[in-house]
């Protein structure tokens, strides 16, 4: 069944005088409990097409159709609200809020649903114990080393039971040990949660085991497989 | 996690920031918080002069007219015995409680036997004195055992050499105008607290001014006591009609329209602290503008992040807008406890000066004026909320990937 559906996507940006065409013309569709890696070298788009996907972000042309809805007939908090109940996110530098523990910060997600403070705690330290990290509860971000710092990302994302999680560069700042490590927990969660994961790397070596690879190079889509 | 818990942590998160502007908000609130208790203080002072120092009761009642021609036809202006009758039968239906006082001014030469000087003497009756004077100090006090005694101020008394028991001579035009004299022995000196009226005051009882300006059981104006100065308009709103039903035009005046100075050291006071508050204020709103717009954007990815995760604009303004307030309600907090302290401080040193125009100095206390703490507490509270609104609105009206993108 079909989760996304990106049909002839453009977005420019404007870099001083210079005109950057990020995206031009790209199709790509992702059914539900696909693992997809967008790949390609820095500058390709992967990050503006996932955004696009993470409905952060709007197409110059172009339809994005989530669930069969037209993103641009969603209100702005029509989309905050889709995105807090449908989409996780894992960010590059792990995007975690510094005054909140381990644990707080996977309950935001449930608290901005409104789910009340004991609900949202026994869910999140659930999570926390599935990415390993049930003794670290209580620590800080900056008491948490890379690795430890993603997988709270990940878990934080995956805490709302999402259909969709978007991981943008999520290895870029971990060593090949972590990326590796963090690659397989996402993997390893697609396979148990049937949620939908959608990757973007420049890294070849962590695409081995990821049963669908979009490549893009300059703006579209030049390899995609299976 | 609590909006609230998490603004509390954000502003441990920057200590050295939400430290200095707190203490901004403290010290302003304070600043404002004293000088309205100290006026309070000044004004609680010059309401108990006006009304039972100078003896102005709450109300003055007076023939229309009085105030501009009595003095020219001062015949035409007196009350008669039925109309005061009349008068205090109209203000104990009332308010039976009430003090209907009649007075009479006399201004004239007062004599030692050897040098003159001009007088300005007050008429009234010794009970009505008595209770006129209330609960201030009982000097300058006529007495109903001594027809003949009268007060004088402290400064007129030095000036003529004269001393409790010494007698003078008092001389009057009468209503008619001619010339009358009376002697008086002083029985006791007071301080009229006004430098302008110093040298020329005098209390004399009602009989005596009503003989010396031939005007029996006649007085130019009454002067009424209610049984709570907060009566003061109300009553004068009641009056009014029913005067005006039993067909006598008065002129009613409250004691505030009554006291120039009160009125001129109030209006001076509001204006200065009109110029505190604004200064103040003013300090106020720059310090929090500037911890909340520097927070927004230092915090913008952080913004990023949870409106990515599905945070609404105006859970973003929240965020702020309860940071602010929080900082705001900790300032006031802490500028009230300096308050209290600096207050407590400045009424144990018993501190004294001379107001202008005083004639003796008089102890500097600060009360608490509730009204305008709350009042600045409050124009803080909105000003902070205004200071956080704007930044973290323009922050969550950003485009969430800028954000995201925001170094």
């Amino acid at each position: 069944m079909t989760l996304f559906e990106l049909s002839n996507i453009h977005r420019n940006f404007a870099l001083g005088e210079t005109r950057v065409h990020a995206l031009r013309g790209v199709d790509l569709t992702i059914s539900r409990g696909e693992s997809v890696a967008i790949w390609g070298p820095s500058g390709s788009g992967k990050s503006t097409l996932l955004n696009l996907l993470g409905l952060i972000d709007a197409p110059d042309e172009g339809t994005v159709r989530f669930e069969g809805r037209d993103a641009r007939t969603l209100s702005d908090d029509a989309l905050t609200d889709c995105r807090n109940r449908k989409i996780g996110f894992v960010f590059q530098g792990f995007n975690l809020v510094p005054v909140l523990t381990a644990l707080e910060n996977v309950m935001l997600p449930l608290q901005i649903q409104g789910l009340e403070g004991g609900a949202a705690r026994r869910r999140a330290g659930e999570w926390l114990a599935r990415v390993g990290l049930e003794r670290f509860a209580g620590f800080r971000p900056d008491k948490l080393s890379g690795g430890q710092r993603q997988r709270v990302a990940i878990a934080r994302a995956l805490v709302t039971g999402p259909a969709l999680v978007i991981a943008d560069e999520p290895t870029a700042n971990l060593d090949s040990e972590n990326s590796r490590a963090v690659i397989d927990l996402l993997q390893h969660l697609n396979a148990e949660t049937g949620v939908t994961c959608v990757f973007s790397t420049h890294d070849p070596r962590l695409l081995e085991h990821v049963p669908r690879r979009v490549r893009l190079v300059d703006g579209r889509i030049e390899e995609a497989q299976p | 996690m609590k909006t609230l818990q998490l603004g509390i942590r954000n502003l441990r998160r920057n200590a050295r920031r939400s430290l200095t502007t707190l203490l901004s908000i403290a010290f302003g609130f304070a600043a404002v918080a004293l000088f309205s208790g100290y006026t309070r203080e000044v004004y609680r002072g010059l309401t108990l002069q006006a009304v039972h120092g100078e003896l102005i009761g709450h109300l003055n009642l007076a023939r229309r007219g009085m105030k501009q021609e009595g003095r020219l036809h001062p015949e035409r202006y007196l009350l008669r015995p039925p109309e005061i009758a009349q008068i205090s039968r109209i203000v104990h239906e009332q308010y039976p409680q009430a003090l209907v006082a009649p007075r009479l001014g006399l201004s004239g030469l007062v004599s030692n036997g050897h040098v003159s000087t001009i007088f300005l003497a007050d008429g009234v009756a010794p009970a009505d004195m008595k209770a006129l004077r209330g609960p201030r100090d009982r000097s300058g006090t006529l007495s109903a055992d001594a027809p003949q005694g009268i007060a004088m101020a402290r400064g007129l008394a030095a000036l003529l050499g004269m001393e409790d028991g010494d007698d003078v001579s008092l001389l009057v035009s009468t209503v008619h105008g001619q010339a009358n004299a009376a002697d008086a022995t002083v029985i006791d000196r007071y301080s009229t607290g006004n430098a302008g009226l110093e040298d020329k005051a005098l209390f004399v009882p009602l009989a005596l001014a009503q003989s010396l300006y031939d005007a029996p059981d006649q007085a130019d104006r009454l002067t009424i006591l209610l049984p709570d100065i907060a009566l003061t308009d109300a009553a004068r709103a009641r009056l009014a009609p029913a005067f005006a039903a039993a067909g006598l035009d008065l002129e009613i005046s409250t004691w505030q329209e009554l006291s120039a100075f009160y009125r001129q050291v109030k209006g001076m006071f509001d204006m200065i602290f009109a110029f505190i508050l604004a200064i103040v204020l003013t300090i106020v709103v720059m310090s929090v503008t500037n911890a909340m717009s520097m927070a927004v954007v230092e915090r913008t990815r952080e913004i990023g992040t949870l409106r990515a995760m599905g945070l609404r604009r105006a859970g973003v303004v929240r965020l702020f807008v309860t940071e602010a307030l929080l900082l705001v309600g900790l300032g006031c907090a802490a500028g009230l406890a300096l308050t209290l302290l600096a207050r407590a401080g400045v009424n144990a040193a018993g501190l004294s000066y001379t107001p202008p125009n005083g004639t003796g100095s008089v102890l500097l206390l600060v009360g608490l004026d509730g009204g305008r703490m709350a009042f600045t507490a409050g124009v803080l509270g909105l000003l902070g909320l205004a200071a956080a609104v704007f930044p973290a609105r323009r922050a969550a009206r950003r485009p969430v990937t800028e954000s995201l993108a925001h170094v």
